[in-house]
C-alpha cells in the first residue's frame, strides 16, 4: 500500500511540473501590457517601463519562468501584482472555503446519488426507475449558478431562512459556517448526484448479471445480503472512477457558485486574476487547483486497491 | 452531462462511462442503418429533443422577425422593470427595460453559434490527433497522452480560464478555449476507436493484402469510429451550450451587448433584490437546450447500441402449473424412491425484440436416485442451465418457469417462494458452475466466501467457519489450506477456482449437487481430475448429483443414468449402459458419435451439422428433424410423445425401426481421454 502511495506521489510530480509550464506559456500569449493595466491608461511610459522591472516581466520569459519555478516548489508563488499581498498567503485563506464546498456536495452527492441509482437498479424497468432515471438527466442539465441564484432569492431573501451570500465577516462558529455553506453546497451538489445516481444504476444493472451474483443467490443468502455484500462492492469501482471526475468538475463548478454567494474562495480569486491579467494570481490558481485534483486522485487510486483485489500490490 | 460548467471535461467522461456497452460497430451497412434510423424515431424522447432542438435553431434564425424589439435596446423607461405581460412585454423587461422575449430569441443565436464554434474546434483539433496518435501507437500515442493528461488534470473550466487569459476574454476567445479544452476528450475517444477498430482481425487482413495504410484507415477504422463521435459530439455540444453562458455570467464570456443567456443571468443578479422573474426564462431556456442535446445523444447512443438487456436482481422460482394433456408421460426410469422428482417443467422467455413468450424448457420430467449421478446432456442452448437453476428457483429474469412439481426428499418446492427456498439453495441443494473464476467474487478472499453458507445455514461462528472452510479445502485438494484460504480468486488457476466452488457447494452437506458443466471451461489436463474428484466426494457422502454437460465422454464413468435433452425437451433418458450400447434417439446416436478424443472440442457436433436453433424457430413438430439424418414423412404429423422403448424413454416416431449405433461403454471409457493429458490447453 506504502509502495502504491509513493509511485502515485512520484508521478504526479512531473505532472504537476508539465501543468504549471503549459500555464505559464499560455498566459504569455496575451500582448495586452500587465504594468498598463495597473497604472491605467494614463501613465506614462516612463514610470510604465519601471513597473515592468519592479515585477520583473522585462526580463526573458525563460528566465521568469525559472524563477517563478524555483520560488514555488519550496511553496512561494510571488506576490499579487495587484495589492502586493503574498499569494500563498491569500490562497491559503480561499482553500478551506473552497474544499469544504467541494467535499461537503461531493459527500452528499455520492449518499444520495448511490442510494437512488442502487434503488433505480433494483427496481430496473419500473416506475421508481423510471423517475429516478428522468430526475437526473433534468438534473444534469440545470446551470449550477441558475440553481444558485433561485435559491438565493426564495430561501435566502423571500423566506430568510438560510444566507443569501456568504457574511462579509468571516463565520464565528460552525454553526454559521455551515449555515452558510448549506446553499451553496445543493446548487453545486445536484449534477454530481445526478451523475452519479446514472453511474451507479447502470454499474449496478451491469454487476447483478455477474455470475458471483447468481452463486451468492445460490448459496441461499437473503437479496439484501446479496445486493449489500456481493453487488456493491463492486459496483462502487466505477462510481469511485466517476467520483475523481466529478471532484474536478466541483472544483470548476465552486467558481461559478462562488460568484453568486459572493464566497471567498478559490473561483473568485481565479476570475479576478484573469479579468486583470494577474499572472501569478491566475498561476497559483491553476496550480493550487491542480494539486487538489492530483492528491483526489491518488487517494481514489488507494480506494480502488481495496474495493478491488486485483489492483492491489502482493 | 454533469454540472453546468462543472462538468465540461469531468462530465463528458461520466457520459462516457454511463454507457457500459460500448458503441457497437455497424459493419453491416444498409440494414443495420435502416434498423438505426428505425430506433431512433421509435424513440420519443429523443425526437422531442430533437423537434425543440429544431425549434432553437428557428428562433435563433429568424430571431429580428419574430419580435419588434431590438436586442439591446433599452427603452426610454431605464430603471423599469416591467412584469410580463405589462405594457405589451410578453415576458416583461429586465432593470435596464430590455424587451425579455427579445433577448431569449437572440441568445439562441449567441447559444448555437457559441456552441458550434466550440464543438468545432473539438473536432478540427481532436479528430486527425486522436486518429494519428491511435494509428501510429508508439512514441506518438505516448507523447499525445502524456499532453491529454496534462490538460485535463486540472478542472476543464479552469483549463478554459487559464487559455482565456492568454486570448483575452470575449465570447469567440472564450469558446476557442473551450473547444481546446474539449479536443482532449475527442482525441481520447477517437484514440480508443482506432485502438479497438485496430483489434479487429480485419484491419490486420487488409493490411496483409496489401492496401496502403491510408486507405486502411479511411475504410476501416472511420466507421467505427464514427458512431461514438456523432453521439460525443451532440453530449458536448450540450456541455458547450453550458459552458457559453457560464462564463458569460463570469462576465468572460460575451459582453453587455450581447443578448446571450448567461449574459441576462448576470445580468439578472443586478435586480435580484427586487425580483427573481428576469432570471427565469434565460435559466429554463439554457435547461431546455441542453436537456434536449442530451437526451438527443443519449437516443443517438441507444440507437447504434445493439439491445441491451437490463436488470435487478432478476431471479423467479418455479409457480405450479396444472397438466393440460390428459396422458401421464411414462415415469423415468429409476429408482421406487428418488431423492427428486421433478414433473412438466416449463420455462419461457420473452421473445427478443418482441412481447411474445418463446417456451425454451418444455415438459421435463427427470428423477434422481439417492446418491445417483444422473447426467444431462445436451449441446449449448438447449436449455440444460436454466433447468437445472429452475430446481433452486434461480430462473434469471425475465424468465418464468412452471412445473406440476418439484418434490425434494419429500418436500414439495413449487410454490415456495423467495424466502422459503433460501432454506434450501446452498443448504439442501450445491451448485457449481462453468466459469469458476466469474462464479467467484472478485472483492472477497475465497474463505470468506466459503465461509459465508457455514454462518448463514449453519449459524457457525467466525471462527468456527473458517475452520471447517480449511478442512473443506483439505478435502477437495487444495494445497496449503491455511495459506490459500486467504487468497482472492484471481490469484487462482481455473482448476483451483472450481475446487473452491466445490467446497462451497458442499459445504452445507446438500442432499444434491447440481455440476454444470464443471469442467467445459478448465484446462484439458485438469478435466479428468475434477470429474473423479466430483465423483469421489458425491460417493463418499451419499450425495446426489445432477451433471450438466455437453460432452457425453465427460458422464461416461460418472453417472449412473443420462438425459439426454435437445431444443428444451428430454429426447432420451434412460440407464447410462442402455444409452451407450443402444441409442434410441438419433440425437442421442450423434452424440455418442461426437464424444471428443482428446481433440479441441468447438460448439458444433462433428457428426451432425448445425447448431440448436434459437428457441423461436423450434418447430411444433421433431424439434430435432431439421438436422435428423433419418427425418421421414411420419416425423412431421406434429409433436412427439415421450415413449418407452426398451428400458428407456425415446421422443423419435421412428425409434423402433431405427437401428442406431451405440458403442460399448467400456470402449467409450478407454477412449474418451482425460486418462492421459495432453498438454494441450484448452483457453477458458
Ligand atoms: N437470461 C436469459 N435471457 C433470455 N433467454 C435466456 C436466458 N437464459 C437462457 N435463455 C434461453 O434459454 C435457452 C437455453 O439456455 P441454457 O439453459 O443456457 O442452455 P444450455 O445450458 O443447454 O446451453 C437459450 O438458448 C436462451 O434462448
Ligand atoms: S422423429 Fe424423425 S426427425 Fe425426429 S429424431 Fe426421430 S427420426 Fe429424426
Ligand atoms: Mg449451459
Amino acid at each position: 500500500m506504502l509502495r502504491l502511495l509513493v509511485s502515485r506521489i512520484l508521478a504526479a510530480i512531473p505532472l504537476m511540473l508539465m501543468v504549471a509550464t503549459l500555464v505559464f506559456f499560455l498566459a504569455q500569449l496575451n500582448p495586452v501590457d500587465p504594468a498598463a493595466t495597473i497604472m491605467g491608461d494614463d501613465a506614462d511610459l516612463e514610470s510604465l517601463a519601471e513597473k515592468r522591472a519592479e515585477l520583473g516581466i522585462d526580463r526573458p520569459l525563460v528566465v521568469q519562468y525559472w524563477d517563478w519555478l524555483n520560488s514555488a516548489v519550496v511553496g512561494d508563488l510571488g506576490t499579487n501584482w495587484f495589492n502586493g499581498e503574498e499569494i500563498t498567503t491569500e490562497l491559503r485563506d480561499r482553500i478551506p472555503v473552497t474544499l469544504s464546498m467541494v467535499f461537503g456536495s461531493l459527500i452528499v452527492a455520492l449518499a444520495i446519488g448511490s442510494a437512488f441509482g442502487v434503488l433505480a437498479a433494483l427496481k430496473a424497468g419500473r416506475w421508481p426507475d423510471r423517475t429516478i432515471t428522468v430526475a437526473s438527466s433534468l438534473g444534469l442539465a440545470v446551470p449550477n449558478f441558475w440553481i444558485g441564484l433561485v435559491l438565493a432569492y426564495y430561501v435566502g431573501v423571500k423566506l430568510q431562512w438560510l444566507p443569501a451570500i456568504w457574511p462579509t465577516t468571516r463565520p464565528d462558529s460552525l454553526a454559521r459556517w455551515v449555515e452558510a455553506l448549506i446553499l451553496p453546497c445543493v446548487a453545486l451538489g445536484i449534477s454530481a448526484s445526478a451523475a452519479i445516481a446514472r453511474q451507479a444504476r447502470s454499474s449496478m444493472i451491469g454487476v447483478l448479471q455477474r455470475d458471483y451474483v447468481r452463486t451468492a443467490l445460490a448459496k441461499g443468502l437473503p437479496v439484501r445480503r446479496v445486493v449489500s455484500r456481493h453487488a456493491i462492492r463492486n459496483a462502487a469501482i466505477p462510481v469511485v472512477t466517476l467520483a475523481g471526475f466529478q471532484t474536478s468538475a466541483l472544483i470548476g463548478g465552486s467558481i461559478f457558485v462562488e460568484f453568486v454567494f459572493n464566497v471567498p474562495g478559490l473561483g473568485r480569486f481565479g476570475v479576478d486574476a484573469i479579468l486583470r491579467q494577474n499572472m501569478p494570481a491566475l498561476l497559483g490558481f491553476v496550480i493550487v487547483t491542480a494539486a487538489v485534483v492530483v492528491v483526489v486522485n491518488i487517494v481514489l487510486d488507494l480506494s480502488y486497491a481495496w474495493l478491488n483485489p486485483k489492483v492491489r500490490p502482493e | 452531462m454533469s454540472d453546468a460548467l462543472a462538468g465540461l471535461g469531468g462530465s463528458a467522461d461520466a457520459g462516457a462511462l454511463a454507457s457500459p456497452a460500448p458503441v457497437p460497430q455497424e459493419s453491416a451497412a444498409g440494414a443495420t442503418r435502416s434498423r438505426f434510423w428505425a430506433r431512433l424515431l421509435r424513440n420519443k424522447v429523443a425526437m422531442a429533443g430533437a423537434i425543440y432542438l429544431v425549434l432553437v435553431v428557428i428562433a435563433a434564425i429568424f430571431a429580428p422577425l419574430l419580435t419588434s424589439h431590438d436586442e439591446t435596446f433599452a427603452t426610454r423607461f431605464q430603471d423599469i422593470l416591467f412584469s410580463p405581460g405589462e405594457a405589451g412585454y410578453v415576458l416583461g423587461t429586465d432593470h435596464v427595460g430590455r424587451d425579455i422575449l427579445t433577448r431569449i430569441f437572440f441568445g439562441a443565436r449567441y447559444a448555437l453559434i457559441a456552441g458550434a464554434e466550440a464543438v468545432l474546434v473539438a473536432l478540427v483539433i481532436g479528430v486527425p490527433f486522436g486518429l494519428a496518435i491511435g494509428y501510429f501507437r508508439g512514441w506518438a500515442d505516448r507523447i499525445g497522452m502524456r499532453f491529454v493528461e496534462i490538460v485535463v488534470a486540472v478542472p476543464a473550466v479552469v483549463m478554459a480560464m487559464a487559455i482565456i487569459t492568454g486570448l483575452g476574454t470575449g465570447l469567440t476567445n472564450a469558446m476557442l478555449a473551450i473547444g481546446l479544452v474539449f479536443s482532449m476528450i475527442i482525441t481520447r475517444l477517437v484514440r480508443a476507436e482506432v485502438f479497438a477498430a485496430r483489434e479487429e482481425f480485419y484491419v490486420d487482413g487488409a493490411r496483409a493484402a496489401g492496401a496502403s495504410d491510408r486507405r486502411v484507415m479511411w475504410r476501416h477504422i472511420l466507421p467505427n469510429v464514427a458512431p461514438p463521435l456523432i453521439v460525443q459530439t451532440t453530449l458536448l455540444f450540450a456541455q458547450a451550450v453550458l459552458a457559453e453562458a457560464a462564463l458569460s455570467f463570469l462576465g468572460i464570456g460575451a459582453d453587455a451587448s450581447q443578448a446571450s443567456w448567461g449574459r441576462m443571468l448576470r445580468d439578472a443578479e443586478l435586480s435580484i433584490d427586487r425580483t427573481i422573474w428576469p432570471a427565469i426564462p434565460p435559466g429554463i431556456a439554457i435547461f431546455l437546450t441542453v436537456v434536449a442535446f442530451n437526451v438527443f445523444g443519449d437516443g443517438l447512443r441507444d440507437a447504434f447500441a445493439r439491445e441491451a438487456r437490463g436488470g435487478r436482481v432478476g431471479v423467479g422460482d418455479v409457480v405450479p402449473k396444472e397438466r393440460s394433456a390428459a396422458a401421464a408421460p411414462p415415469r423415468p426410469p429409476g429408482s421406487d424412491d428418488p431423492l427428486l422428482i421433478l414433473r412438466g417443467l416449463d420455462i419461457v422467455f420473452p421473445k427478443p425484440g418482441e412481447g411474445t413468450d418463446m417456451t425454451v424448457v418444455r415438459d421435463v420430467n427427470l428423477d434422481i436416485g439417492r446418491g445417483e449421478v444422473m447426467a444431462l446432456v445436451g449441446e449449448s442452448g438447449s436449455g440444460k442451465t436454466i433447468t437445472g437453476l429452475s430446481l433452486m428457483g434461480l430462473v434469471p429474469d425475465p424468465g418464468q418457469a412452471s412445473a406440476e412439481s418439484i418434490v425434494l426428499d419429500g418436500r414439495e418446492l413449487v410454490g415456495m417462494d423467495f424466502n422459503d427456498l433460501r432454506w434450501i439453495r446452498g443448504r439442501e441443494i450445491g451448485i457449481i458452475f462453468q466459469e469458476p473464476s466469474a462464479a467467484l467474487n472478485p472483492a472477497y478472499t475465497v474463505g470468506r466466501q466459503v465461509a459465508e453458507p457455514l454462518r448463514v445455514h449453519l449459524g457457525m461462528s467466525k471462527r468456527e467457519a473458517r475452520e471447517r472452510a480449511i478442512e473443506l479445502f483439505a478435502e477437495v485438494g487444495i494445497p496449503d489450506p491455511h495459506k490459500r484460504i486467504d487468497a482472492f480468486p484471481h490469484q487462482f488457476s481455473g482448476g483451483m477456482a472450481q475446487r473452491v466452488m466445490i467446497a462451497m457447494a458442499l459445504s452445507c452437506e446438500p442432499k444434491l449437487l447440481i455440476a454444470d458443466e464443471p469442467t467445459t471451461a478448465l484446462d484439458v489436463t485438469v478435466q479428468g481430475q475434477m470429474l473423479d474428484l466430483v465423483g469421489e466426494l458425491a460417493r463418499s457422502r451419499g450425495v446426489s448429483v445432477l451433471l450438466i454437460t455437453h460432452d457425453l465422454g465427460v458422464v461416461a464413468d460418472l453417472a449412473d443414468r443420462v438425459a439426454v435433452m435437445y431444443a428444451g425437451e428430454i429426447v432420451e433418458t434412460g440407464r447410462l449402459t442402455d444409452v451407450f450400447a443402444t441409442p434410441r434417439h438419433p440425437y442421442t446416436e450423434g452424440l455418442i458419435a461426437a464424444i471428443p478424443r482428446n481433440e479441441p472440442r468447438s460448439g458444433d457436433l462433428p457428426t451432425i451439422p448445425g447448431v440448436v436453433p434459437p428457441p423461436w424457430e423450434w418447430p411444433d413438430r421433431c424439434h430435432f428433424a431439421d438436422r435428423c439424418p433419418y427425418e421421414a414423412i411420419e416425423c412431421r404429423r406434429g409433436p412427439v410423445d415421450l415413449r418407452q422403448l426398451g428400458a428407456s424413454l425415446t421422443r423419435c416416431e421412428r425409434s423402433h425401426e431405427l437401428e442406431l449405433r451405440g458403442v460399448q461403454h467400456a470402449a467409450v471409457v478407454a477412449i474418451a481421454g482425460w486418462e492421459q493429458p495432453t498438454g494441450e490447453g484448452e483457453p477458458a
